[in-house]
């Protein structure tokens, strides 16, 4: 919801010596196989069980599925290899393809309860049904509501990212850069803006303003531009000092020069590796949003309001909470798996010199 | 030193100053009259007035924020837009118990679990209880606190056994562990009476956990009412879930932030001295290393409780609480009752900041490192 809760993901530890794990052994391979019909028998097959025996196959179906896919991809390359991030990665994208082609789809009616009419009750999922993820209380398809839901949430919090990048990292480099009193100005300003608990603040804007895609993610980037001034500040003051902004300054570079064509490229590849942690929050603040009512409306299908709809009744209908809950978690996951590597990968003051 | 404590209370008033302009012009961009909107559509053209006059809108902006201003320094929040009109300041009173308690809890146990699994997962830094611990750190971050919430309700209130077995098997599992750790020692050396006598002594006592919880399994209510206020026991029961969802990602922060600095302090030279003077290793973490290590959890800890106060909301209304948070959204926000909206973002926004410079000061104070300027 934070700064701080991205901001510790980006600790930095220490190296950890003198221990190169083996690769997993190539006999847990028939473990994937084995994990993937466990998760499958407790969440769609064994309907009539009791919820016990249920929760502890899918537990043991995920950590089997996870073990063998680890000892295929170890085999197949190298013991290094980090299979929950490439596993996140492979979900990221499916969730975006999922939220670019939903529209072509044939997939069974999602929004309009007027269109749903006798498709079926709060059906449980069942993999090989016309509604794979079953339906809700309204009768709409809940495989399609999640993947509507996955195209606001990431046109919302993609476009509060792009917001939040371009001014806060304009503003930030502008800061860093200058110094001076435009410094403490704008250390004042992000001081202000980060003052206000986020929720709180998002709540009261959605009073004022309507509620819409668009005017959502500009709420929304009020929470990514303190954060963003302050990473690109600290990121240009590393490297303000270096010797090839004073080369271009004694050749007789403008400002403008220096900011745009030394500063900026440098600069823009940490922000970028950032990005994906700062959408992770903003997709768990829109979400968090419309499960009070107040962000987009049914019957624009998103996961907040999904969730929300789906409380109601969910001790007897589980599926309601859970399907929307689930795809959330995993995206938020695997955005926070693949931001820590990134940001490993490109912060360069997360490098060790 | 008191120039730098100067400075940042210097530094403070235009924040503040800043703070107030925005919650005050809040209510200057809602499209159309405050006042209609807050009377709905059967007012009287009387109520209308009697409305704008008490909110000041017949006066000029520059006046109004004057006038607003001087009421909220001396604690005048103006009324409550809706009946019963109370002092805005009576109901924030009224509702800041409840918060302060949930989020005081939830960071109590966030404290209390994140120093075990943080001096724990440090030092097996690389094996394979670390790599669990982090991974499942991972996913306590990843998961919403609103899902957390109804995640806890659904296991703990509507499918109680779920958790209960879960818990006889994953401890069930350590005591195994334990056991065959101490039946291994003996199996060893009969005669090395230190070798095993711990892991006996461990399984007992875990075994003996397992068992107190499992028959003293608590009824946890769907709802957290006050209904218990003089109860404490009842009260730590209902208040329990809660707090639970909102310490779940604080206690993976936590963890991650004591892991990360223990491992550093554990390469220090007083620990292999430690080491070698012959000291039992759960004394070596818990009393030479912890303390150096956990300076910046006490930090975070006081931003995060900040933070905690201002994010109840969520938490407030799935569980029935009357805190600040569920008064601003639900009596505040959904019914634009925009007082109670202005003195509430207010009062947590003046508090949080004035909580963060508290803790910046008593950095000054505690860190010499950091007494010098600016960074």
């Amino acid at each position: 919801m934070s700064e701080a809760a991205f901001g510790t993901i980006a600790q930095g530890e220490p190296e950890i010596r003198g221990r190169i794990s083996e690769p997993r052994p190539i006999w847990q391979a028939p473990l994937l196989p084995i994990g993937i019909v466990l998760i499958y028998m407790g969440t769609m097959l064994f309907n009539d069980v009791t919820a016990e025996i249920r929760v502890l196959l899918v537990l043991a179906g995920i950590t089997g599925g996870y073990l063998g896919l680890d000892a295929i991809c170890q085999r197949r390359w190298g013991s290094g290899f980090d299979t929950s991030a490439w596993l996140s990665g492979v979900w990221l994208i499916m969730i975006g393809l999922g939220a670019i082609t939903v529209q072509w789809l044939p997939l069974p009616e999602s929004k309009l309860v007027k269109n749903s009419f006798g498709e079926g009750l709060r059906l449980r999922p069942d993999l090989f049904s016309r509604h794979p993820l079953g339906t809700n209380s309204q009768e709409l398809d809940l495989l399609g509501g999640v993947m509507w839901g996955a195209r606001t949430s990431l046109i919302i919090s993609l476009g509060a990212v792009a917001i939040g990048l371009i001014i806060g990292g304009v503003i930030g480099i502008a800061a860093g850069y200058f110094r001076g009193t435009f410094d403490s100005g704008v250390g004042i300003l992000a001081d202000s803006m980060l003052a206000f608990p986020p929720l709180i603040l998002l709540v009261a804007m959605a009073t004022v303003f309507e509620q819409n895609q668009w005017t959502m993610a500009l709420e929304l980037s009020l929470l990514g531009i303190p954060t963003y001034i302050r990473l690109s500040r600290a990121n240009t003051l590393t490297f303000a000092q270096r010797e090839f902004v004073l080369a271009a300054k004694a050749m007789g570079s403008d400002n403008r020069r220096v900011i745009f064509r030394e500063l900026m490229p440098n600069v823009a590849l940490p922000l970028l590796s950032y990005a994906f942690l700062v959408t992770a929050v903003l997709i768990v603040a829109e979400a968090s949003l419309s499960f009070l009512g107040v962000g987009i409306q049914p019957p624009e299908p998103t996961w907040g309001n999904m969730i929300e709809a789906g409380q109601e009744n969910y001790q007897d209908h589980p599926h309601l909470v859970f399907v929307p809950g689930i795809v959330m978690f995993m995206t938020v996951f695997a955005l926070n798996r693949v931001g820590d590597k990134a940001r490993e990968r490109w912060d360069p003051r997360e490098a060790q010199i | 030193m008191l120039r730098v404590v100067g400075l940042k209370l210097v530094r403070l008033v235009p924040v503040l100053f800043l703070v107030s302009l925005a919650t005050f012009f809040l209510i200057d961009l809602i499209p159309g009259d405050p006042a209609a909107v807050a009377l709905g559509t059967d007012a009287t053209i009387e109520d209308l007035e009697a409305i704008r006059k008490s909110l000041g809108l017949d006066k000029p902006i520059t006046e109004r924020y004057g006038d607003w201003l001087g009421g909220a320094l001396t604690g005048d929040l103006g009324d409550s837009l809706r009946p019963p009109n109370e002092p805005v300041s009576d109901l924030l009173q009224r509702s800041a118990g409840p918060t302060l308690r949930l989020s005081a809890m939830a960071l109590g146990m966030s404290f209390t679990i994140s120093i075990f699994l943080g001096v724990w997962s440090a030092h097996a830094a690389g094996n394979r209880a670390d790599r669990l611990v982090s991974g499942t750190m991972f996913t306590f971050i990843s998961v919403p606190t609103f899902l957390a919430g109804l995640l806890f309700i659904f296991f703990f209130v509507f499918r109680q056994s779920v958790p209960r077995y879960l818990w006889v098997i994953a401890v069930g599992l350590i005591v195994l562990r334990l056991l065959y750790l101490a039946v291994s020692r003996l199996w060893e050396d009969r005669r090395d009476f230190s070798g095993w006598s711990g892991y006996a002594v461990a399984t007992l006592v875990v075994a003996g956990l397992l068992l107190w919880v499992f028959v003293q399994w608590p009824d946890f209510p769907r709802t957290a009412s006050h209904r218990y206020d003089d109860n404490w026991r009842e009260q730590l029961r209902s208040l329990f879930l809660p707090a639970l969802a909102l310490a779940l990602s604080e206690i993976a922060v936590f963890t991650r932030l004591l892991r990360a600095d223990m491992l550093s302090t554990l390469q220090e030279q007083f620990v292999l001295s430690s080491r070698a003077k012959g000291m039992p290793t759960w004394r070596i973490l818990f009393r030479d290393a912890l303390r150096p290590s956990s300076f910046s959890l006490i930090t975070i800890a006081g931003i995060t409780l900040g933070r905690l106060i201002g994010g109840t909301v969520i938490i407030e209304s799935i569980f029935g609480l009357e805190g600040l948070g569920k008064l601003i959204v639900a009596f505040g926000v959904l019914p634009k009752n925009y007082t109670v909206v202005q003195g509430g973002v207010l009062v947590l926004a003046v508090g949080y900041v004035l909580l963060n410079a508290i803790i910046d000061i008593s950095y000054q104070y505690l860190d010499p490192r950091i007494r010098r300027g600016r960074v």
